[in-house]
């Protein structure tokens, strides 16, 4: 099966919801020992769902089945002095701890960087927020929308008389979570060379706005401000999404789909795509700034193909042509998909939702690679960690339980 | 060497960099802000094509690879050799380096390598703790793996497209190649995670980074919804099913907006107060959250009737001091001066040789305390590093001239047109972008407005 990655690797997990967890899943996923510590009542992905006939079931949230796999959940209410206390035992055992709060709210609670960096010299403090740790809006709320709407990258998505339009998925989460993820290895990789902790200090609005391709750098290079044009490229169209006969794809003609005047007379893959290599003639073949401005009449020109073939023989035949058209498949088109089926993405894991199969390693690793475990039961390593390695009693236990603190 | 005094995590860690165009030099651009020495391979038969992309000032001139901004932004802090690897002497070369390198990163599709006589088990013999990345669109195995993919046909082969969309209308892209930057981001975490384990035990390995696949887990809660439910998510705006109001409201001035998105009851009471309409928290269609989902289109008229009449940062700042999540939707000029995003460094200067001072903007959004992942040195013009690099392998003076003189290194492109042809062809018709929509303006003055003025003249 392999050695893990990070084997050895001690991680004690606050946050809640998308990003914080992701970062800590893939931690977990390479063997780092995450001890996820949830509020009493769960982290809000475990309401969040969807769940299984729509009936709400903090064991069979989706999103928490999803984001937390090979983690422990230890049940602590960190936001009171008992539980803090209990929480900074913990820390003095752990590597990394991560917080998805801003730094108000963790100073109310005396876990900031600064509140713990002397007592703990060692342990790289992960902080992601919607705006980041410190600046003018250190202390705003906000989450994957507010993250894509101060990216630029919002401002280019959409029709351009319509509103901007915001990526599914909350996106803005996981960029976050990749880049928290991130930081913390940079910052362990310090610590090996030079010893001591860090402040790994992640905004959701800066993670997104690191993925602009080049919406700033129009302006900084050219003065130009782009707009959102049916999300489509400055480059040229089409390099879009379009409707075949029973569905889309996206059409890529690629750096040699077009005529060229390097080629000769020798019919272009779009051309030969569309079996007529009378349309190297047209000027919307020839020439890419009136296929931009004049898209409408290009897409006269291939509507009558698009129109009488399916969108996977259009992929493959473009493919065949060296073009790099793609799909644009579903959830269902994914999930029985089956060059992903032979690589074995999807990994079956039993869950109190049944058997589900989750999206697998975002990379495979030859030595290491990842590997999963189902998500934890609220509390289900509450005895383990604070009976068995932080030394309470049982009746410790009751007490915390009582209270309300775990 | 690597242009920085301070100390940094990858520090003495050298990088060979095969990647072009996008993912990849952004998985390598984020190992050189950490510290590392990277050094990136062109070859002058063709350039990476992103050398071409977004000319400065719109004009190539008479070298147009130098003026690019696309390359310039996610190549800063790397090296660079021009080799052309049709010569055995240039793999040579390139062997000799992986040999002393730490990490090789590739973004070919599938089986270029391997015909460079540069596939894994190879480079294991070059050196046996090599860590080796491939970046491509599908992967290296499975039915699609000679799949030619490009960043744009990506993010709807991972799904996400099929769920991005206003309700009712097709699939839509996210305006860029949104999975490019990403899976670049999850690549430099995968190598990363390489090089912790070979810290702890001397050992290399190759890893697989499909782009499909990387991103991938954000389609998670789609996925899993799929097979509790048999339910495929449906495209809707910018709503959610967690926060009613949530949408991207029209403000004041040109085409400026400003996103909502409140998530209870006690969240709208505070969104109602600062909006002056206390009445809408007791109005039956808007006073629960069930209500506001079936009223959501009314609710929308309301809230914007309230910001159309607003500057889209007002309405921000007026609803977060009172606890609501709201955000200017910022374009590409505007996340370069907003006061935020300055004061956290978003954007770091680099003195770019042949364009001046200029702006670039962060990769790797984290920042620490210790030491400041930013830009240091600029991106490199075509084979700056050739000499430097053969020098260090040992190469010397005549070595280097005969190099040059049978075309094995390179500091111009073999162009088959003259190159103020080929910058011609590259010129964006913007003049006509504008009234077609697809520019929002061009601002001649953008240099003295970002205060770059000065340092753009004097190093034309």
């Amino acid at each position: 099966m392999g050695d893990r990655a990070l084997e050895g690797l001690r991680v004690v997990d606050i946050s809640q919801g998308i990003a914080g967890p992701y970062a800590t899943k893939l931690l977990a996923d390479s063997g780092a020992s995450v001890t996820k510590v949830e509020p009493p009542g769960g982290d809000w992905s475990r309401r969040r769902g969807p769940f299984p006939g729509d009936i709400p079931d903090p064991g069979k949230s989706a999103l928490y089945l999803h984001l937390n796999t090979g983690k422990r959940s230890v049940t602590l209410d960190v936001s009171v002095p008992s539980g803090q206390v209990v929480l900074k035992k913990l820390l003095a055992r752990a590597d990394v701890f991560v917080a998805g709060e801003k730094t108000s709210t963790l100073a109310t609670w005396g876990l900031t960087y600064d509140d713990l960096c002397s007592t703990f010299p060692e342990l790289i403090v992960a902080q992601v927020s919607p705006f980041g740790a410190t600046g003018p809006y250190a202390d705003y709320d906000g989450n994957s929308l507010t993250a894509m709407a101060m990216s630029s990258i919002m401002y280019n998505t959409g029709e351009p008389d319509r509103e901007p339009l915001t990526t599914a998925g909350e996106p803005g989460e996981y960029i976050a979570g990749v880049q928290l993820w991130l930081g913390v290895l940079a910052a362990l990789g310090n610590r090996a060379s030079r010893g001591g902790g860090d402040h790994v200090d992640v905004s959701l609005a800066e993670a997104a706005a690191a993925a602009d391709e080049y919406n700033a750098a129009m302006y900084a290079y050219q003065g130009a401000v782009r707009r959102r044009y049916y999300s489509r490229h400055i480059f040229g169209y089409p390099n879009d999404i379009v409707k075949a006969q029973d569905g889309y794809l996206v059409m890529i003609p690629g750096a040699g789909g077009f005529p060229s005047p390097l080629a000769g007379d020798t019919v272009s893959p779009m051309a030969l795509l569309m079996e007529d290599p009378a349309l190297d003639q047209s000027a919307f073949f020839r020439q890419g700034g009136e296929r931009m401005i004049q898209w409408r009449e290009f897409d006269k020109l291939i509507e009558p193909y698009l129109s009488t073939h399916s969108a996977a023989e259009i992929v493959m035949t473009a493919q065949a042509l060296r073009m790099p058209f793609a799909p644009v498949p579903t959830a269902a088109d994914l999930l029985a998909d089956e060059h992903l089926i032979e690589r074995g993405f999807f990994e079956t894991q039993p869950t109190p939702a049944g058997e589900l199969r989750l999206p697998g390693a975002p990379f495979r690793m030859s030595e290491t690679p990842l590997r999963m475990t189902p998500a934890p039961a609220l509390g289900d390593a509450n005895a383990e960690v604070l009976v068995g390695e932080l030394g309470y009693t049982t009746e410790d236990l009751t007490i915390l339980s009582d209270r309300g603190v775990s | 060497m690597n242009g920085h005094e301070a100390a940094l995590p990858l520090d003495g860690i050298r990088v060979v960099d095969l990647t072009q165009v996008f993912a990849g030099p952004t998985c390598t651009r984020i190992l050189a802000d950490l510290g590392a020495d990277v050094i990136r391979f062109e070859s002058p038969n063709r350039l990476d094509v992103t050398r071409s992309l977004i000319t400065t000032d719109n004009d190539g001139k008479d070298h147009h690879w130098h003026r690019s901004s696309y390359f310039t932004i996610r190549n800063t802090n790397k090296r660079e050799m021009v080799l052309d690897l049709t010569k055995p002497e240039a793999i040579a070369i390139l062997r000799k380096l992986i040999a002393g390198a730490d990490v090789v990163a590739e973004s070919f599709t599938p089986r270029v390598m391997e015909n460079f006589g540069l596939g894994y088990a190879s480079l294991k013999e070059l050196k046996p703790d090599i860590i080796m990345i491939s970046l491509s669109g599908y992967g290296q195995f499975g039915s699609m793996r000679d799949f030619a993919g490009y960043g744009m046909g990506l993010e709807p082969a991972s799904g996400i497209s099929s769920i991005t969309g206003y309700e009712g209308g097709p699939p839509m892209r996210t305006g860029m190649s949104f999975t490019d930057p990403y899976s670049g981001f999850v690549g430099a975490g995968a190598v990363l995670t390489a090089l912790h384990y070979r810290r702890r035990t001397g050992r290399g390995q190759y890893i697989d980074l499909s782009e499909q696949e990387a991103a991938m887990p954000v389609m998670g809660a789609a996925l899993l919804d799929y097979q509790m439910n048999q339910r495929l998510w449906q495209r809707r705006g910018n709503r959610g099913d967690h926060a009613a109001p949530q949408g991207c409201y029209r403000c004041a001035g040109d085409d400026r907006w400003c996103v909502i998105s409140v998530s209870d009851d006690a969240e709208f009471a505070r969104m109602v107060a600062a909006m002056d309409h206390p009445e809408w928290a007791d109005d039956q269609r808007f006073s629960t959250v069930l209500a506001r989902f079936d009223h959501h289109d009314e609710l929308d008229a309301a809230i914007s009737e309230w910001t159309s009449q607003r500057d889209h940062y007002d309405v921000m700042h007026t609803l977060q001091a009172a606890g609501v999540k709201a955000a200017a939707v910022l374009d590409g000029k505007e996340v370069l001066f907003d006061p935020h995003l300055r004061a956290r460094g978003q954007f770091d200067m680099v003195e770019q040789p042949l364009l001046g001072r200029r702006p670039v903007q962060k990769h790797l959004a984290a920042k620490f305390r210790r030491f400041e992942a930013k830009t240091r040195t600029p991106a490199p013009l075509l084979g700056e590093h050739n000499e430097e690099v053969l020098r260090e392998l040992g190469y010397g003076d005549d070595d280097i001239a005969r190099l040059k003189a049978e075309g094995v290194i390179a500091d111009a492109p073999n162009l088959p047109v003259p190159p103020q042809l080929i910058s011609m062809a590259l010129k964006l018709p913007y003049d006509r972008y504008i009234p077609a929509g697809i520019l929002q303006a061009l601002e001649p003055d953008y240099r003295e407005q970002l205060g770059i003025a000065d340092d753009g003249e004097r190093a034309q």
